[in-house]
């Protein structure tokens, strides 16, 4: 059939709850539900500071059907090392170990945590959902902001001027036995991530981008096109390497023109054409890069 | 006092609740909800078939249910499977993405099964005859319905057999006189007859008609239109409905060899085609190119396939006299001036291009006109055309017509519509109660613009619908990302040279298999087929299986109205509203 009916390959119980705190059109969300139902009721969800520590809900309530430890900003890879650690001295050697973190909470303050448990192959599965800059303390840049976008930290006139740091190539440098990217606007391919993940020991990494209308400045109902865009620009690959070594692309990248991602996004406005055409540019550059990887291994 | 000492770890705040009691759904200002739409190929059937339903059923392998919600709108599938020029594929939206779905073939396929099992005899449950003159297909699909609506029916022929156009017009190796017999023979079981070699005016008088409760009038178009060039109802001219006619009964005109066919449409390509396997070298003349021919697209191409040639941009002026007898027709050459209004370009004479074309015998295939001096001169009539209403009216309360006696366009399927139309007209006339007034207007009971639906008329649509609109989805309103790019399964044609002299059917059609993978290229524009994308992309689990009617329930009290789902929808079956309508 020319539609892939993805909903015989999409579980059917949910354990995320409505009524949970994401603002509308969250792809973050998306990413958690989505993540969970591959994970499934065997899991422990470890959350630094983030836009998922407000989405969980406020205390007495949580928005998830698994247990959830909130924790400090900076602790994610560690805290999550901890709980399996301890599973493990109680002979549970089957529960799944999930740390989840915005990209503040992994690209920057997490990352010596995060690279801590990578180092020692902790056996956890950490998945940073990236909305591309601080959004729940109200759009500041980070370390995975990229180069031309507006944030309150990075006015228009001066916007974000360093490009999006390679947090898949820092973590695949750390020889861990999986890490992969994925994107929310193809649920079947983060699952089959997510299954993957489950059933390998040793740190695990999942990179999920998830646009933020109020922090991208997009309409609420464009969170998924935009991921899909991202995708199919080359942008942001859908890819996966194990042990650091085989890379493979997990999807065809079509190659569509950067621009109308671009330009659907208001953090993008003080952009000229010529500068959209700077970052088509990187990207073919880019693109390179990866074509190379699949090909030869780093 | 004593304290005692806690042991284990440090108490922390835990929760004990969920989510669910947030009513987030209070955030919209704007609500999501299903709605179904018109697909363009059902506006686009002059025979008004809800296409896009039945081939969502044929997808599935759920043949018996896409046959009779096609046998619903469509009396003879086998027969506009193969000869009908299909409109609906040319609104495809899929056309925009990679090739059409390859309708016609998919009904074709079904056509064919249907006619292997005769039908179960409908049940008469009206007390009302009704008369059917002519049984081309206005005749045949108005009969077909009036039966299946309870009536008795009486079909008036005036040839030895029943078929009309379809029989005498369309040639063999299109349309197999085998398919077009079990067709007749399955009307028959479903309980219509017919009365052949009885010609209104001669064998029966129109004053005989008025002991029916109702007639239907469909005796279609015979006269050959004039060319306006002196002699042409000379010895070497011949009109090309009266050729096809003579080879279609069995007959081999002696023609000569070189065979000249004036005219651009189906019948010009018809009459070439036949000429080419009587063994002679037909050349169609066409004033225009061409672009602009009315013909079936892939007819000319298996024309030009064949070995058919053209001579396009010319036009006859004059009989060229040779020394014995006429031997050519002398022409002029024709350039596109502006667009008229048929909304071609219209063909200029250029001065002084005169050639001569040799040529045996001359085909007039331009067009035909009908014949009304047979009727009362009461009924209401502009030129050779009768002039009807929405559902067939003639001017005579009891007297229905359609077809190509009337000012419709010109073909098999818009003479299967006009029927349906006849026979809803002649059912409102003759069982009032069946419908509520206010539910008669014509235009409820359309696709869209297009064709009325008996599914409407008989309020039993099996296809559950969601707050339908009657409005066409345009390409604009899918999301086309969801869909993977698949060739179409094209129609597979014989050989031109095993089709010399041959009238053996040149389309063998898809197989059943085939049929099921081109059912699979349907977009379903603008009807919910049960993907499930807007549940499983909904980042707020607002959406849910619904049982029976409904196929989804959105949560309004957790639905965010952030619209992803409605955006996501790859055929546009939802939309949203502002929040509090």
């Amino acid at each position: 059939m020319s539609q892939t009916m993805i909903k015989h390959e999409i579980p059917r119980k949910e354990f995320l709850s409505p009524g949970h705190l994401a603002c509308p059109g969250c792809g973050g969300s998306i990413a958690m539900r989505t993540v969970l139902k591959g994970l499934g009721e065997d899991t422990m969800v470890v959350l630094p500071a983030c836009c998922w520590s407000i989405i969980a809900g406020p205390w007495p309530q949580s928005s998830l059907k698994v247990p959830l430890y909130h924790t400090a900003f900076e602790t994610g890879g560690a805290v999550a090392s901890g709980i399996k650690a301890a599973l493990e001295v109680r002979g549970n050697h089957e529960t799944t170990v999930m740390a989840w973190a915005g990209d503040g909470g992994t690209f920057d303050i997490g990352l010596q945590a995060l690279s801590g448990a990578a180092e020692r192959n902790e056996d956890i599965i950490y998945c940073c959902y990236d909305n591309e800059a601080y959004m729940n303390t109200g759009v500041q840049r980070s370390s995975s902001t990229p180069a031309g976008a507006w944030t309150t930290t990075t006015p228009s006139d001066h916007p974000e001027s360093h490009p999006k740091k390679d947090i898949l190539s820092i973590i695949a440098a750390h020889r861990v036995p999986y890490a992969a990217t994925a994107s929310v606007a193809y649920p079947q391919d983060l699952l089959q991530k997510v299954r993957r993940a489950k059933s390998i020991r040793g740190t695990k990494f999942i990179h999920i981008l998830s646009p933020c209308p109020p922090g991208w400045k997009h309409p609420d109902e464009s969170t998924v096109d935009l991921a899909r865009q991202a995708v199919q620009s080359r942008l942001f690959p859908l890819v996966e390497v194990e042990n650091g070594q085989t890379w493979r692309f997990t999807m065809d990248h079509e190659g569509y023109p950067i621009a109308p991602y671009i330009k659907a996004q208001g953090r993008f406005r003080q952009l000229s054409n010529q500068q959209i055409e700077d970052i088509q540019q990187q990207i073919n550059e880019r693109w390179t890069v990866w074509e190379n990887r699949v090909k030869y291994g780093t | 006092m004593k304290q005692t000492t806690r042991y284990g770890p440090p108490r922390v705040a835990s929760s004990t609740t969920s989510t669910v009691a947030n009513q987030t759904g209070s955030w919209k200002y704007i609500r999501p909800f299903y709605q179904d739409k018109i697909a363009p190929c059902n506006a686009a059937c002059p025979v008004g078939i809800d296409i896009e339903a039945y081939i969502a059923l044929i997808r599935e392998g759920r043949w018996q249910g896409a046959r009779e919600l096609l046998l619903q709108e469509n009396p003879l599938p086998a027969i506009t499977g193969r000869v009908c020029d299909h409109p609906c594929e040319q609104a495809c939206n899929r056309s925009q993405f990679d090739a059409a779905v390859s309708i016609h073939a998919v009904e074709r396929v079904i056509g064919d099964m249907i006619l292997q099992t005769p039908p179960a005899r409908a049940n008469s449950t009206s007390t009302h005859t009704i008369a059917v003159v002519g049984s081309g297909p206005a005749g045949l699909a108005c009969a077909y319905h009036l039966v299946k609506l309870g009536h008795d029916v009486i079909v008036i022929e005036a040839a030895a057999e029943p078929g009309g156009m379809l029989r005498l017009g369309i040639p063999e190796f299109r349309l197999p006189r085998r398919i077009l017999d079990q067709q007749i023979e399955w009307l028959e079981a479903l309980g219509v007859c017919f009365r052949t070699n009885t010609e209104l005016g001669t064998d029966i008088a129109w004053e005989d008609l008025s002991k029916f409760d109702a007639v239907f009038l469909a005796t279609g178009a015979h006269s050959g239109r004039m060319i306006g060039i002196d002699e042409e109802d000379g010895p070497t001219f011949m009109s090309g409905l009266d050729f096809l006619k003579a080879v279609n009964v069995g007959q081999r005109p002696s023609i000569g060899r070189e065979i000249l066919v004036i005219g651009g449409g189906n019948t010009a390509i018809d009459c070439a085609r036949t000429v080419l396997r009587l063994g002679a070298d037909p050349l169609v003349v066409y004033r225009r190119t061409r672009n602009e021919m009315p013909a079936i697209e892939q007819e000319i191409r298996e024309a030009e396939s064949e070995g058919v040639r053209f001579q396009f941009l010319s036009a006859p002026v004059s009989v060229r006299h040779g020394e014995s007898g006429t031997r050519g027709l002398n022409c002029i050459r024709m350039e596109l001036g502006p667009v008229d209004a048929s909304g071609r370009r219209r063909p200029v004479p250029v001065t002084g291009s005169e050639f001569t074309i040799a040529s045996d015998t001359i085909i007039k295939a331009i067009g035909e006109t009908s014949q009304l001096d047979y009727l009362p001169v009461a009924l209401e009539r502009e030129g050779t055309s009768l002039i009807v209403g929405g559902l067939g009216e003639t001017n005579i309360h009891t007297v229905f017509a359609g077809g190509d006696m009337t000012e419709d366009t010109r073909s098999v399927a818009f003479a299967l519509g006009a029927g349906k139309r006849g026979a809803i007209g002649i059912d409102r006339l003759l069982r009032p109660g069946r419908r509520q007034p206010d539910e008669l207007a014509v235009e409820q009971l359309k696709f869209a613009d297009g064709n009325v639906s008996m599914a409407r008329w008989m309020s039993s649509d099996p296809v559950a619908r969601a707050a339908p609109v009657n409005r066409v989805v345009s390409f604009d309103e899918l999301n086309v990302n969801h869909f993977r790019h698949l060739a179409r399964n094209e129609d597979r044609t014989t050989m031109m040279e095993e089709n010399q002299g041959s009238f053996q059917e040149v389309n063998p059609g898809l197989t059943s298999e085939d049929a099921i993978t081109e059912a699979g290229r349907c977009f379903n524009c603008g009807v919910c087929n049960g993907c499930e994308l807007c549940l499983i992309l909904c980042p707020d689990i607002a959406i849910s299986r619904g049982t029976g009617e409904e196929r989804f329930i959105i949560d309004m009290a957790h639905c965010k109205g952030c619209g992803i789902c409605v955006e996501e929808c790859p055929r546009g079956a939802m939309a949203m509203t502002r929040e509090g309508l």
